[in-house]
């Protein structure tokens, strides 16, 4: 009871702040003193002053900058986020489209992130100053220091046009072509229509930049862990669960790593949510068209609704992961739940 | 125009020849070096026949280009460089440009055409064999279709049909188009027409399919026309390939249209991949995961060369950057215009470079082979106005270069010779920041202090589009290949970047004016010719650099042969 209350307030309160992300980023991008003309038409119709007068009116940019942001308020009430001045596609249909390979991208580096970093962190942390543990610095400071650009091309450089063990840039090889879509995550509908060469060739294509974007968050996750653990592992209560001879697996995975998971659980939560709000770099080495350069683009081509619009899904999914996150810390520990 | 456009495929391969003649023997690539000289042209070896007769179909050819243009695959609003190559391999025009000889245009979809004394009616003669690869025939209609909607959904590539007034069909394979009236009432005169006709953005159109996509070539077609969202995903043409899906940012399908009205091409499918960076792109030529790359990183080209299984092709562009100096005094612009006046953003700069000799000196301070050889490692040539090589009446050899002591003794002349400090604006890119430090460097020799004002790119042309900056240094993309791209934009006082750097002088005027409205070949060539000597005297524009690009594919790969404007004709291409 106590907790759906709690759950509907939180969302509740996300209508504000998404209205305050809107009234924020409309003022920032009015600010800039350009014509966004000149993303609309093009150089030489800008010349022509029938062109631009037709344009203005069409594109609303006649009207106050109070009765523009009220008319854009007025269409996201209604699910509508504009038209994008540059592909003059609806923005909504525009997310929509590289949506799935940002996902499909977070997804695989979150899981290497935390299926090689969460283990790294606590084996470095039981075994602390031993040569694993030094690996694992060494690796960490690695995945957090050297750039994405950087690695990612060496990567591809070592093991695609040196070894030959992995396939090249994209999603999938062009010969082979997209699954049927039903979702735009390629691994799922491969999966879901049987068409499992392009499952492998799908599977093969994410781990080079699944491992580059997620590189940076394992550094983060095996060395929060690593602290976190040994934290945890000088406590009393440690030491009393080994006095009274418990076996040292379930001290450390019931009793230390649980309580060990919080900071973690906070630090998972942000890591995912930057995972999902695109990988510039990433994406543009291993030529992912996901969301990130998009929204790049949107603001280098002065795109206000393509803008706004993908800062927008950027800002919403950072508060329900927030949100969710939240609501795990209530399952690891039961007295945030009474609280 | 599209002096946002960056790296274009535009070439003038044909009087060039440095462009391949990359067909043939496998094992040994036809190269060309990067010429050294202006007008350096190598003897191509023999021509190798394209081998359309091939019977064998040859499965997928891939190629790794950068697609970041691409915002949209419908003719009538797509206006990018990307475009042209996708348009020209899925619809057909009624005329074409072959690259062996740019200055003529040749049938494609029309037989032939008449033209009347002062450029204001074309009739086009429709061949009456051409089906449509949905199978409906391709009448007149289509044609007077297909120019309306491009017109009247008034996006990016109308400017094409720019003074065209009416579209028509005079029966099932004629059309007739006339041009608007001017402002004297009588029918203006579109000498650059039968070239526009040929841009990849006026292919023909399935007029029965795009209308059952919502399509409409009304007045009002830019609001009532819904059929973009269909013809981005599709084509409807009569041309060699099919569009069959693009997904944005990864990649473009295409698959042979097998009833192509010149017979089926040996490619059942091309697949055009979205690679951005160069590095990778060659890698991928190299291990056999791409066919061919949109354009090799000159940086690259030594890697490239290194490697029997690829073919490099060194071809020249029409692409140009240049540094526009302002022409008129703040004086006179102030008695003109007080609202401009006031508006101005380096005024001292402005007083200075409106004196002619101070435009003469920066000219001769410019190190021009030194950018061509540091920025562009040797790939790219000058001409000696703004009008390119390649275009007819300009003569590489007037190129004039750099002269130091010239340019201090004519700004001593100018009563500069103490020096002077100019403002210098731009549009901001990692090429534009290196050429512009370079620029900062040769003139800084020559006594003239040069502060570097870079601005992001919409707002360097919004100021210039307001007569706001002294000096200039922007680029340049022809959109079809009459010379009234040139002398129209640079020479005409209220024209794009004339207007924009208050360059209004009499004679350049009369001149453009002249090429504009004179149909003897002649003539124009003698008008190019002397506009050109005003462009250098007066010097309101200097040329810093014309591209060169180079390409790269498989050796296995036959029939390449580089188009200036869209880049190759897919249906060519054998293995």
């Amino acid at each position: 009871m106590k907790l759906a209350q709690h759950l509907t307030r939180r969302i509740l309160l996300m209508i504000p702040m998404a209205i305050g992300i809107t009234l924020l980023l409309f003022v920032v991008t009015h600010i800039v003193p350009v014509n966004p003309l000149a993303v609309i038409l093009t150089e030489k119709s800008m010349d022509d002053p029938e062109a631009v007068r037709a344009a203005t009116e069409k594109w609303g940019l006649d009207k106050s900058l109070p009765e523009q942001y009220l008319i854009y308020l007025g269409n996201l009430l209604k699910g509508d986020l504009g038209v994008s001045f540059k592909t003059k596609n609806p923005v909504a249909s525009d997310l929509l489209t590289f949506l799935p390979a940002t996902i499909e991208l977070a997804i695989g580096s979150f899981i290497f992130a935390i299926l090689l970093g969460l283990p790294l962190g606590i084996i470095s942390a039981v075994r602390s100053k031993s040569p694993i543990d030094h690996f694992t610095r060494i690796f960490s400071l690695l995945g957090a220091s050297m750039p994405p650009f950087w690695s990612g091309l060496l990567v591809l450089f070592v093991f695609y046009y040196k070894l030959q063990w992995a396939p090249g840039p994209g999603r999938i090889d062009s010969r082979i072509g997209a699954p049927q879509k039903i979702t735009g995550l390629y691994l799922f509908d491969a999966l879901w229509t049987g068409n499992m060469e392009a499952f492998w060739s799908s599977l093969s294509h994410i781990v080079l930049p699944s491992v580059i974007l997620g590189w940076f968050t394992l550094a983060l996750v095996a060395r929060i862990t690593r602290s976190s653990m040994l934290e945890t592992l000088s406590q009393d209560y440690i030491r009393t669960a080994r006095a009274k001879g418990l076996v040292e697996r379930l001290v450390i995975f019931k009793h230390a790593l649980r309580n060990a998971l919080i900071p973690l659980v906070t630090l998972m939560g942000l890591a995912f949510a930057g995972l999902m709000s695109g990988a510039i770099m990433t994406e543009t080495i291993f030529a992912w068209p996901g969301i990130g350069r998009y929204a790049v683009e949107a603001s280098t081509n002065l795109d206000y609704p393509a803008l706004t619009g993908a800062t927008l899904l950027i800002a919403i999914i950072y508060m329900i992961v927030n949100l969710f996150v939240d609501m795990l810390y209530g399952f690891i520990d039961p007295r945030i739940r009474e609280e | 125009m599209k002096s946002v456009r960056i790296a274009s495929i535009l070439t003038l391969a044909a009087l060039l020849a440095s462009s391949l003649a990359a067909c043939g023997a496998p094992a040994a690539p036809s190269e060309s070096q990067p010429p050294s000289a202006p007008a350096a042209s190598e003897a191509p070896a023999a021509e190798a026949p394209a081998e359309p007769a091939a019977p064998a179909s040859g499965g997928a050819l891939v190629i790794a280009m950068n697609l970041n243009d691409v915002v949209t695959l419908d003719p009538a609003y797509a206006g990018e460089t990307t475009n042209l190559f996708i348009h020209i391999n899925t619809y057909d025009t009624l005329v074409d440009i072959r690259p062996d000889d740019l200055s003529v245009v040749v049938p494609r979809l029309a037989e032939s055409w008449e033209v009347n004394d002062d450029f204001s009616e074309f009739i086009f003669h429709l061949r009456k064999d051409v089906k449509f690869a949905s199978g409906n025939p391709l009448t007149a209609e289509d044609v007077v279709f297909s120019w309306n909607r491009l017109m009247n959904v008034a996006g990016a590539p109308a400017f094409n049909l720019d003074g065209v007034g009416k579209v028509e069909a005079l029966d099932e394979y004629t059309v007739k188009v006339t041009t608007a009236p001017d402002d004297s009432g009588k029918p203006q005169s579109l000498p650059q027409f039968l070239t526009s006709a040929s841009n990849p953005s006026l292919g023909i159109q399935d007029s029965k399919l795009v209308k059952e996509h919502g399509g409409t070539d009304a007045a009002d077609a830019s609001t009532a026309d819904k059929a973009k969202e269909w013809l981005d995903q599709n084509s409807a043409g009569s041309g060699p390939f099919i569009l069959v899906k693009w997904s944005p940012k990864a990649e473009i399908e295409l698959v042979a249209n097998k009833e192509y009205w010149k017979g089926a091409p040996y490619f059942d499918k091309v697949v055009i991949k979205h690679v951005e960076d160069p590095t990778t792109q060659l890698q991928m030529l190299e291990r056999g995961d791409a066919d061919m790359l949109g354009a090799l990183d000159t940086d690259l080209v030594e890697q490239a060369k290194a490697n029997p299984d690829i073919v490099v092709s060194v071809d020249q562009t029409l692409d140009m950057n240049y540094l526009a100096m302002v022409y008129t005094c703040p004086e006179d612009i102030k008695a003109k215009d007080p609202e401009k006046f006031a508006a101005l953003m380096s005024p001292e700069s402005h007083a200075i470079l409106c004196k002619k000799p101070v435009r003469q000196a920066v000219a001769y301070a410019i190190d021009y082979d030194g950018i061509i050889n540091a920025v562009l490692s040797g790939y790219g040539t000058r001409a000696p106005s703004i009008i390119p090589i390649g275009i007819t009446g300009v003569d590489p050899a007037k190129t004039r270069g750099r002269d130091l002591e010239k340019a201090k003794a004519l700004l001593a002349e100018a009563g500069y010779g103490d020096g002077v400090t100019l403002d210098l604006y731009y549009g901001s890119n990692p090429t534009r920041e290196i050429v512009a430090a370079k620029l900062q460097q040769d003139l800084a020799e020559a006594g003239i202090t040069i502060n570097l004002k870079p601005l992001e790119q919409s707002v360097y042309l919004s100021e210039m589009r307001a007569q706001k900056l002294p000096m200039a240094f922007g680029g340049w993309t022809p959109d079809y290949l009459d010379v009234t791209m040139w002398t129209d934009y640079f020479g005409l006082g209220d024209r794009s970047i004339a207007f924009r750097m208050w360059f209004q002088n009499d004679e350049a005027n009369r001149l453009a004016t002249e090429i504009r409205t004179t149909s003897d070949p002649a003539a124009r060539k003698a008008a190019t010719e002397k506009i050109q000597e005003v462009f250098m005297e007066e010097m309101p524009f200097t040329m810093l650099y014309q591209l060169q690009t180079v390409h790269a594919f498989r050796s296995d790969l036959k029939g390449f042969k580089f188009h200036p404007v869209w880049f190759v004709d897919l249906f060519e291409l054998s293995k």
